[in-house]
């Protein structure tokens, strides 16, 4: 069946036996609505959010991605801060976080930090990328059911944002005793938490499996 | 109007990808997660993390976060923050670093009792011990699922502490008993959120109702 180009101010194509959903708050089965893009469907009975069509899903998604890959290079490449106290110099990346934490006798708590702060958020943004990029065009790549299925593990446990707040903290606490002095890495960091928001709120996850599920479909 | 609910009519709306299937279809044709019409044992799962959190909460707060050992230790110690959580908010706050002083009571005392006190009350809901209404307690979910995670700020200020800090023989800093048993914390009441069922709120909730 060939695929035909979708309008992208339109609602989303259906998958066969898509026509209801159950509000993931009350249970309530309700016929699905249709939604233009840029807006929602709410539940008929608890008034709860149901989904929503964002613009240009696929485009942001892939974009906000695609730059949030990029700039993980940055903050592993370029330091945070960086510490000069009794002529020791001392710098941060994500990576020399988590292992002198392994280093000074807490290993399951550095693999905690290189999980909520290097691979998850690797996998989220890796992931999506291999699931918006080729639906961009109708494709589902091998194995995307079992991708999209990580993206979903991985997303409560990306806790960049949470690390970058743990920065700020540090330095008011260190520059009062110490100079501190900003790297890259730390502007990077910021650009990173904005891009990986926007690639996870840039398209609804029922969106995103519908549209799986039809390319998946059309390649069988 | 008379509303149905998609587990009256052996309909489950699947845990990964949200599609309606019969439940007794097994797994998800779709995405092949397991579907259950509820999650599955919700709030016995809840209730023992909740349990297992509050247990872990005693030693968080009791006990050292940051080890600091060296001849810096007392000037040092006074504004890196003392010995335990609280007494870290304690030496910011009189050292004038109300920011600083702020976050950290917020992520170490105010959104792990919050989300724990909410959740014990959510649980109560569910099994019909409370009275008040459906809608509120979504919303308490909703602020329990996004709070939850800001608690591991102070987990990793305590790695940024220990991986700047590096004066050799002068001063080390390492991450204290106190670190590992507040990640637990946060990592448990995150889950104690995701295995809660808001659903079961309005099965009390209607069930109630109609009688």
């Amino acid at each position: 069946m060939k695929i035909e180009r979708h309008d992208h101010r339109l609602a989303w194509p259906r998958p066969e036996n898509s026509d209801q959903v159950a509000c993931k708050f009350c249970d309530t089965l309700q016929k699905a609505p249709n939604t233009l893009e840029g807006e929602a469907a709410y539940c008929l009975h608890c008034e709860g959010m149901l989904y929503q069509n964002r613009q240009r899903s696929l485009a942001r998604a892939t974009a906000y991605s695609s730059a949030a890959l990029i700039l993980m290079v940055v903050v592993h490449s370029f330091p945070f801060l960086s510490v000069t106290a009794a002529s020791n110099r001392s710098e941060l990346t994500l990576w020399a976080a988590a292992i002198s934490l392994i280093d000074k006798g807490s290993p399951i708590l550095g693999l905690g930090v290189i999980l909520f702060t290097i691979i998850a958020p690797l996998g989220v943004a890796l992931s999506l990328l291999y699931l918006a990029a080729p639906l961009r065009h109708g494709i589902a790549l091998p194995g995307t059911t079992m991708v999209a299925r990580w993206l979903e593990f991985f997303q409560p446990w990306s806790m960049l944002e949470v690390f970058l707040l743990g920065l700020i903290v540090s330095l008011m606490k260190l520059g009062e005793i110490t100079e501190v002095y900003f790297g890259t890495g730390l502007w990077a960091l910021g650009a990173l938490v904005l891009c990986l928001a926007a690639a996870l709120s840039g398209i609804d996850r029922r969106e995103l499996w519908d549209r799986l599920e039809i390319a998946q479909q059309n390649h069988s | 109007m008379k509303l149905t609910r998609a587990a009256d009519v052996g309909l489950a709306s699947c845990h990964t990808c949200s599609k309606v299937s019969p439940s007794k279809l097994g797994n998800c044709p779709r995405c092949g997660s397991p579907l259950h019409l509820r999650k599955v044992d919700s709030l016995n799962r809840t209730w023992a993390l909740l349990v297992a959190s509050a247990v872990l909460y005693v030693p968080a707060m009791s006990l050292p976060v940051m080890d600091i050992q060296g001849i810096g230790t007392a000037a040092f110690g006074g504004t890196v923050g003392g010995n335990t959580l609280i007494q870290g908010v304690i030496t910011f706050w009189s050292s004038g670093s109300y920011f600083v002083a702020i976050i950290i009571f917020t992520a170490s005392v105010v959104i792990p009792i919050l989300k724990v006190a909410i959740l014990v009350w959510l649980c109560l809901a569910a099994s019909g011990k409370t009275k008040s209404s459906a809608k509120n307690h979504a919303l308490l979910y909703h602020v329990t699922e996004a709070i939850g995670r800001w608690s591991m700020v102070d987990i990793f200020v305590v790695a940024i502490m220990v991986s700047l800090i590096q004066l050799g023989t002068l001063m080390t800093i390492r991450p204290g008993p106190a670190a590992l048993s507040f990640a637990a914390v946060v990592i448990l009441t995150m889950l104690a959120a995701m295995s809660f069922d808001p659903r079961l709120l309005w099965d009390r909730h209607l069930s109630q109702s109609n009688r």
